[in-house]
């Protein structure tokens, strides 16, 4: 007897992904949905930022770009689209979707809609509650201390909203800060009828949450990032975007789109299944705790892998929640020296610098001074060579990030850059990139809510 | 005494980041080496070898069925990516940085 099977793919892992990938899918490849993650933590602070500024804004208007191609395409090969591209501003990103459908005289689309993950104004009254917001990761108990800063808070929503939508008819379900890894469990509960409070099921919603946790990063399981193969990667102009095929009894198999570059092997799959995961044993999710160390991957043809024996546990009685708060300003500045003596003229940069900052009156919090092309990256591992043996290299770099309370510290301190970029000679004046401006540092403060707390509104809307 | 082993030489590693949490998959090349990082690379020695870069604490788990570390160090990320002054907030170049270390096998 054949097991029924749900194949889903990936179309973005990010804002910043490309279109290409996602289409030639739905015209080549046997799948039943596709799925646009678009957001991230600093994604949702611009986002949260942009809404302050303008009460229409918070979604991605280039998501909506994309869907004037894609929906169509997507509609006649009867493929449907689940995305968190509502980013801060769900009901904003569906007017926009219907407007640019009709503006296009795309009809016959039908598109859900999922509120309540932005829970911003709400924060008072649960805090009222009793809800005390404890950061999870450094143990602070209250937001007291925040909460005049706060920019936006959003739950890490789970399938159900999906799931509703997808019963309804929806042919793209819109919400905001639906966890990237509910984008596809959403679909396959929704396909197998699993239930979360069903024991029979909670080892396939762990095989559910896997194989998103293996496909939701779009390129990064088939060659498109790696660390192990990069330099083996067939056609890496033209990698073709992740699939994975679920069966209902658990059991999948991760693919990608027919007759493109890219890779698909054990160690791909291997490579991501270990991105972003703290304890593997318990990989938490809104639907469910995945455990890793369970599985197996087995090579089962060119570019297939075989996944099996996944687990998970019940789902969590908490949701994550992500406030943005306001913390400062923060300038960045680059400057280059060239030979003869690069490094030393970099190093003289570093001491007019460290003493005109001696003798102003801004109050500089924090600053980070990299060398570029010896610490950028791995920090103080690695240690700047003396200059006397450095006499002959080409050209040095620094980078300089520091952080203001106020813009117009920042802003100060950008104006003044030639008193210590400019005096040496050799100096590289940079006339094709802007100097960065001033940019809002956002910080993020994890913490969780009890699911019970929150409440979810679904909608669907013919165009 | 054993002798030296650079990390680069036997695993690939690679970043991501939740917060001001930096996590590393650790990959060894092969079984054999699975077994030495599995042995050898600790939270204490992982939080030496990053010094200043790691201000919270190291946590490695082993996953048998890949041949592989996951790494968890808290307070990585100078804040976090949002919040971060260094060039990649998100610290993937941190994988690489681990390659560095040696152990003794």
């Amino acid at each position: 007897m054949d097991v029924k099977k749900v194949s889903i793919g990936s179309g973005s892992l990010m804002w910043g992904d490309i279109i290409e990938p996602g289409l030639e899918m739905i015209e080549k490849a046997d799948i039943d949905y596709i799925c646009y993650d678009w957001l991230a933590e600093v994604t949702m602070s611009v986002l949260y930022i942009q809404k302050t500024k303008n009460k229409d804004a918070g979604y991605p208007p280039r998501f909506i770009e994309w869907m004037k191609k894609v929906l169509p395409l997507a509609k006649q090969k009867g493929v449907k689209i689940v995305t968190n591209a509502g980013g801060a501003n769900v009901e904003g990103a569906c007017s926009a979707l219907k407007e640019a459908l009709n503006a296009n005289n795309i009809s016959g689309v039908k598109i859900g809609s999922i509120l309540g993950d932005d829970i911003t104004s709400d924060i008072n009254n649960f805090r009222k509650e009793g809800i005390k917001f404890t950061n999870i990761d450094t143990g602070e108990e209250d937001i007291d201390r925040i909460k005049d800063s706060i920019v936006g808070a959003y739950v890490y929503l789970g399938a159900e909203g999906i799931v509703e939508c997808l019963e309804g008819g929806a042919d793209i379900v819109i919400g905001g800060r639906l966890a990237d890894n509910a984008l596809y469990v959403g679909p396959w509960i929704h396909e197998f009828g699993w239930d979360h409070n069903n024991s029979q099921h909670i080892d396939k919603i762990g095989a559910a949450i896997t194989c998103g946790h293996i496909i939701e990063c779009s390129c990064c399981c088939t060659g498109g990032m790696m660390c192990s193969q990069w330099d083996k990667v067939p056609e890496p102009w033209n990698v073709g975007y992740p699939i994975a095929e679920l069966y209902e009894n658990g059991d999948a198999v991760i693919t990608k789109t027919p007759d493109t570059g890219g890779i698909v092997n054990s160690w791909t799959v291997k490579e991501h299944l270990l991105y972003e995961v703290h304890d593997p044993k318990n990989y938490i999710m809104p639907d469910g705790i995945a455990d890793f160390t369970t599985l197996k991957l087995e090579d089962a043809g060119h570019d297939v892998v075989k996944v099996s024996n996944m687990s998970g546990k019940k789902r969590p009685d908490k949701l994550k929640v992500g406030i943005g708060y306001t913390d400062g300003w923060k300038q960045e500045l680059q400057h280059w020296f060239c030979w003869p003596d690069a490094l030393k003229k970099a190093k003289h940069c570093e001491y007019i610098l460290k003493e005109w900052l001696k003798r102003q009156k801004i109050n500089l919090e924090k600053i980070e001074i990299d060398y570029m092309g010896f610490n950028m990256a791995h920090l103080s591992l690695v240690k700047i060579p003396d200059i006397d043996g450095a006499k002959d290299l080409p050209e040095v770099g620094i980078r300089i990030c520091a952080k203001f309370k106020t813009k117009e510290e920042a802003e100060y301190f950008r104006e003044h850059a030639m008193i210590w970029s400019a005096p040496q000679a050799g100096y590289v004046f940079n006339t094709t990139t802007a100097p960065a401006k001033p940019v809002p540092i956002i910080k993020l403060w994890p913490t969780l809510v009890p699911r019970d707390a929150i409440h979810i509104k679904t909608d669907i809307k013919e165009v | 005494m054993g002798k030296k082993i650079k990390l680069v030489d036997i695993c690939y590693a690679r970043a991501g980041d939740k917060g001001d949490i930096s996590n590393i998959g650790l990959i060894a090349k092969t079984t054999e080496y699975y077994d030495i990082i599995k042995s050898k690379v600790t939270p204490e020695k992982v939080k030496d070898f990053f010094g200043d870069i790691v201000k919270g604490k190291v946590e490695v788990y082993p996953l048998d069925n890949l041949e592989s570390l996951e790494i968890v160090m808290y307070g990585a990320l100078d804040g976090g990516a949002t919040g971060s002054l260094r060039i990649d907030g998100t610290g993937k170049p941190l994988a690489t940085a681990l390659l560095r270390m040696e152990i003794e096998a």
